[in-house]
This record gives C-alpha cells, structure tokens and sequence, in this order.
C-alpha cells in the first residue's frame, strides 16, 4: 500500500496471530498491493466492514506489512459477496478456506 | 492541488479546466476500457481480479455470477467523475454528496489502477525506468486527489 506522498514505513509492529478463526471454514482475505492509499484501505475497512478506526487501522497495516489479512470470516457465499465488494473498491481481496 | 473539505457528509474541491479536464477523459477512458478492453488486457485483471486465484472451476462461476454487474458499476463510478468535470465553466466547485464521494473514490482507485498497469509500476510501487514523465506525474496527482477526499471524509466522521 501506499501512503500519499510518503514511502511506506515498515517497522509498524503487528500481530498476525488473532487473524485465524476456526469456528468459520472460509474466509475473505484483503492482499497487499502498491497503488491502493494505506488512508484508503483504512477507509474502506472502516465503513465497509464497521471496524473501530483503531481496527481498521491495524488491519491496514497487516495488509501493509505481512502482505495480506483476513478480513471476515462465514460461510461461503458471504465471504463472495465481500470479496465482490472489495473488488468494486479496487482492493484485491480473494476467498479461501481457513 | 486539489484539496477536499468534507462538512456534514457533503464534499468540496475547485477544479481548474485543465485538472478537471484530464480527470474526465481519464475516466470516460476507463469506463471504456472496463467495457470494451480485450480479455488479454493486463489492467482488467487488476479491475477485475481472480477471487479464486487457485481454483479456476471456482474462479470461472465467480466471475460468471459477478463479472456483468462489476463491470457495469465500475463503468458507472467513473461516468459520475465524467458528467461532474463534464466541459463547461471553470475553475468549477465539485460538491459531492457522501454516495457520490464513495463513486469517485472507487472511481479513483479503478484509474490509478489502469494508470499504474500502463506505467509499470513494481511491486515497490516504483515505476518503469522509461515510464512516461507526464503520465507519471497525473499519477501521483491523482494519488493525492483521492488521498484529500479519504482524509476529509475521514476528518468529517463519515
């Protein structure tokens, strides 16, 4: 991702490990990328999914610093239509299985 | 520089001629582009991407049941850009309601996409070495165009 103006930093110190959940099969995962803005995918994180600024902010820099996160986890056809969402924001989001 | 004020969910900026301008054939290209661009196109992969980059059975019904209806609102977020830079008079203020600040974003994003396929841009996010100079700098214009939106909507708690 992609601070406006500014080269990304890469000592923001996060956790992974809160990331997987077992009680849901599928998840939608958000990947990194070098065009999408960090204030975006902030953004787009806080208003699509409701996570608190902090969240948002803290999914964002896992995109940013270990390449990708999960951004929901459900059943299937939910985690479609979010992938589906992100794609219309630009964001590259793909679905797997946990 | 475009710099967006956000108050009560409506959003603000003035566009001279020559910003508004080549932000309006940008996006009535890009709205080309998604429509009518070959399958082989680099950049509809970015549009577009693979939901299921490891199952193509999987990928295939995807893009089937999704494929029409994200094409045609991509089309439609950068038609918005398009029609409120369309020629006229200038400088000119763009006031965009929240739903309309959300189109331009998306419409912004899927632009700067197109643009960063056409000039190489690396995983880095570095461009090719004989990127073209021009392109390059509307790139980045563009870069903090939706970078002001984000940070005004943000600053107005919508």
């Amino acid at each position: 991702l992609w601070k406006a103006g500014i080269v990304p930093q890469t000592d923001e110190r996060t956790d992974s490990h809160t990331e997987s959940r077992l009680d849901h099969p599928w998840v939608a995962i958000v990947w990194n990328d070098p065009v999408n803005l960090m204030s975006y995918v902030a953004w787009v994180f806080r208003t699509y999914f409701g996570f608190s600024r902090e969240e948002a902010q803290r999914r964002m820099l896992l995109v940013h610093n270990e390449g990708r996160a999960v951004v929901a986890s459900g059943p299937r056809e939910a985690m479609e239509r979010h992938v589906e969402a992100m794609h219309e924001f630009g964001l590259w989001a793909t679905v797997s299985k946990e | 520089m475009i710099r967006f004020a956000s108050s009560g969910g409506v959003s603000t900026a003035i566009f001279t001629e020559s910003e508004g301008s080549v932000l309006a054939s940008l996006a009535i290209q890009v709205a080309e582009l998604i429509q009518e661009a070959p399958a082989s196109d680099p950049a509809l992969g970015r549009l577009l991407p693979h939901a299921y980059p490891d199952d193509p059975v999987a990928q295939e019904e995807f893009r089937r049941l999704t494929g029409d209806d994200l094409t045609a609102r991509k089309a439609a977020n950068a038609k918005v850009i398009a029609d409120a830079l369309a020629p006229g008079h200038w400088p000119r203020e763009v006031v965009l309601e929240l739903a309309e600040s959300v189109r331009w974003l998306r419409a912004l994003t899927d632009i700067r996409l197109v643009l960063a396929d056409r000039l190489d841009v690396d995983d880095e996010g570095l461009p090719a070495a004989d990127a073209d100079e021009g392109m390059l700098a509307v790139y980045d214009w563009l870069g903090g165009v939706q970078d002001s939106l984000v940070q005004a909507l943000d600053g107005d708690g919508t």
